[in-house]
């Protein structure tokens, strides 16, 4: 009877603790060793803030997350935070398996020191945010002063005309040295969007595609001219670069080859660990002929799966995350831009002189309109892939600029855009 | 009772061979005839032959079979020609063969698509050693596109790809040139046979039915592994090195278009039962058989 007893006060006992115990399951896309390590550090932080609450990080291979991602929400299986990209929202959101924020936004005191358009952003799909931003990326102009300066080039391209000038002038190819660092596969339409809108001075704020008027750009003589003039920029970078992604671009940036470089500001964290401070800077993206240039502000952040089941929980956790000072912890060490503007005022670090390209974009509201991709598109996640292939043809010489600009316009008019 | 043991004994087999292959080929089927991407992958709809006849119309499916046999021949081909010839070298002892057979034998042990980014590294055309070597020994004046220039793009592929299945191929060629029995060769040897002629009736006769299995396993094995050109060139440029495989990886990968990709699955499926076929046809004739 006493064993008996021992023994049931002991199942008692572990019921009690099991329960005690709650863990969220959380996955994440844009997996490196550097970002997992900032990622793990957070999620000690907040177990330690949170007795009795353990957070299981999964992080499978960039390659393959999202498909992961995809199977793991349609089967319904355990998973309560999901990380999220701008690219992939729509199609997660689509499935029906990702919970609106939109009743914890309207009670968070987060949401009113949220950067301008971060929310518009987050509510590509119908409107409703299916996830929090916790950082922002916009591209903008990475150079070398201390190669550039080699060749008398100071102060960096502040045209598009300039900076195609100044690539031929570095292109050098006996000695290996070259202007552009161009980037030739694994995603490269954001590179050429943001040289062929360039030449355009009415883009939808609305759709990258589409001029004010509604119409396709692809359909209007600037975009020729434009792809024309992305044509010679491909002619200063190393012929190499069609089949550059990611990792060649960043090697030949801090290598010096190329000087010239057009990326997000998570690139900073990467060059940061790689090359000295002070030997790269940035600058405002170029304008084009346009007398503009027309960035995309692009955003990660964390959804919660609609079947979670433990849904405040969840939502505890990505207010901690983007609180100022994890939002800012992650933001340093990742190199991206903060969704919180308390960031900018408590961290100096942010309005350093390697901010100087962003800033300068954001306080200039008349050379640079921010717009957006047609994100919600079904087509969007084909067009990738159509873009790549028939870009590189153009580049190869294997098609004509006027044929790659049809194929753009029928592929977008099939999709729906640009029908006025 | 002994007749039902015999078949409670089959149940794990069918099983295994029912959960493994059968379901996902059927589940493949049925996904093949069906509109089903990431926006309604809870909400499938038949589409009927749509999926397969947008692979087969689009203009670039003829470019895409030229080049799956292109890599699968070449491929094959100088990984059995070099297999053979390694293993001819190993098949007689020499000292530190155990030493030499474990370098030549590493590249099998690795992963496609980590020796994929290794070599696309190696063939860089900017930073790559290979350049720099054939630079330094004054054979060329500026770096080879190795990946990116469309000539050169399908043979750095290929070239990989042979150095990394010659060892399948010398390790079951090797296996079986050993098997040969010495009076053969001292036969041979008595009648005045040189090399060659040993090499051409006595040793490739003798391992005939382990080169015809061994060749028509790597032909279904080459063209089922996307791994080293993904990791490479993802089929490109311009689609210079795309292949069957490559291309249902980039529909996954891109467009998340799973009906479409597994049309493409069973058009490759439908190929791959040719060489099912003659094999099977060569094991009835009893070809694979000493």
């Amino acid at each position: 009877m006493k064993k008996l007893a021992i023994v049931l006060l002991a199942l008692l006992f572990c019921v009690v603790g099991l329960s005690e115990q709650v863990t969220l399951r959380m996955i994440q896309v844009f997996t490196s060793p550097l970002r997992t390590k900032v990622l793990e550090d957070i999620i000690s932080k907040f177990e330690a803030q949170n007795p009795g609450v353990k957070i299981e990080l999964i992080s499978p291979p960039y390659e393959t997350a999202y498909q992961k991602i995809y199977l793991m929400v349609s089967a319904e299986e355990p998973l309560d935070i999901v990380e999220v990209g701008d690219w992939s929202l729509s199609a997660l959101a689509s499935m029906g398996k990702l919970l609106s924020l939109e009743p914890y936004l309207a009670k968070s005191e987060l949401t009113k020191y949220l950067v301008p358009g971060v929310l518009e952003a987050a509510r590509t799909y119908k409107g409703t945010a299916y996830l929090l931003p916790n950082a922002i990326y916009v591209k903008t102009l990475f150079y070398r002063p201390d190669v550039i300066s080699k060749y008398g080039i100071t102060p960096p391209a502040r045209t598009m005309d300039e900076l195609l000038e100044h690539c031929r002038q570095l292109t050098k190819p006996e000695i290996g040295q070259f202007g552009f660092d161009f980037r030739g596969k694994g995603y490269p339409t954001a590179f050429i969007d943001i040289v062929m809108t360039s030449f355009f001075d009415d883009i939808d704020p609305n759709c990258m595609y589409l001029k004010k008027d509604g119409k396709l750009i692809f359909e209007d003589p600037r975009a020729l001219e434009g792809l024309k003039f992305y044509i010679e920029l491909f002619k200063t970078a190393p012929k190499d670069s069609i089949n550059w992604g990611f990792d060649e671009q960043v090697n030949a940036f801090a290598s010096g080859v190329t000087p010239y470089l057009f990326q997000d500001p998570d690139t900073v964290g990467l060059l940061n660990e790689i090359m000295k401070e002070g030997t790269y800077k940035t600058a405002p993206l170029p304008i084009g002929r346009g007398g503009k240039a027309y960035p995309t502000i692009g955003f990660a952040g964390w959804g919660i799966t609609s079947y979670s089941k433990h849904k405040d929980l969840a939502w505890r956790f990505l207010e901690f995350f983007n609180s100022p000072e994890i939002n800012a912890y992650w933001c340093k060490d990742y190199g991206a831009l903060p969704v919180d503007m308390r960031v900018y005022e408590i961290d100096p670090y942010f309005k350093s002189e390697t901010f100087y390209g962003w800033t300068a974009m954001f306080e200039d509201e008349a050379h640079y309109q921010f717009t957006k991709y047609p994100l919600d598109n079904e087509a969007w996640s084909e067009w990738n892939e159509l873009h790549e292939t028939t870009m590189q043809q153009v580049l190869l010489g294997k098609m004509k600029p006027e044929e790659a600009l049809k194929i753009w316009a029928d592929f977008w008019k099939k999709a729906g855009l640009g029908k006025k | 009772m002994r007749k039902r043991l015999w078949v409670l004994m089959l149940v794990p087999t069918f099983a295994l061979i029912f959960f493994v292959n059968l379901y996902p080929l059927v589940r493949g089927g049925v996904i093949s005839f069906q509109r089903l991407t990431v926006f309604n992958l809870n909400n499938p709809r038949f589409v009927g032959w749509s999926n397969y006849r947008a692979i087969i119309t689009d203009p670039g499916f003829p470019r895409l079979l030229w080049n799956t046999f292109v890599w699968i021949a070449c491929s094959v081909a100088f990984q059995f020609l070099f297999g053979l010839i390694l293993a001819l070298l190993l098949a007689k002892p020499f000292p530190g063969r155990g030493l030499y057979m474990g370098l030549v034998f590493y590249p099998w042990a690795l992963s496609g698509f980590a020796i994929g980014l290794l070599w696309s590294w190696l063939l860089n055309g900017q930073f790559g050693i290979v350049n720099d070597i054939l630079m330094r020994l004054g054979l060329i004046k500026v770096p080879i596109g190795f990946l990116s220039d469309e000539r050169f793009a399908m043979f750095s592929v290929i070239l990989v790809n042979v150095w990394y299945g010659i060892p399948f191929f010398a390790i079951m060629l090797l296996a079986a040139i050993q098997s040969i029995p010495s009076e053969l060769y001292e036969a041979a040897q008595i009648d005045g046979a040189g090399v060659f002629r040993k090499l051409f009736y006595v040793t490739l006769p003798y391992i005939r039915p382990t080169i015809y299995s061994t060749i028509l396993l790597r032909i279904i094995w080459v063209m089922n592994f996307p791994d080293i050109i993904y990791g490479m060139t993802r089929g490109g440029p311009a689609g210079a090195t795309n292949i069957l495989s490559v291309h249902m990886i980039n529909i996954v990968y891109y467009r998340n278009n799973f009906g479409l990709a597994s049309a493409l699955g069973m058009i490759m499926t439908a190929i791959l039962m040719v060489f099912a076929i003659i094999y099977l046809v060569l094991l009835e004739r009893g070809e694979f058989e000493l």
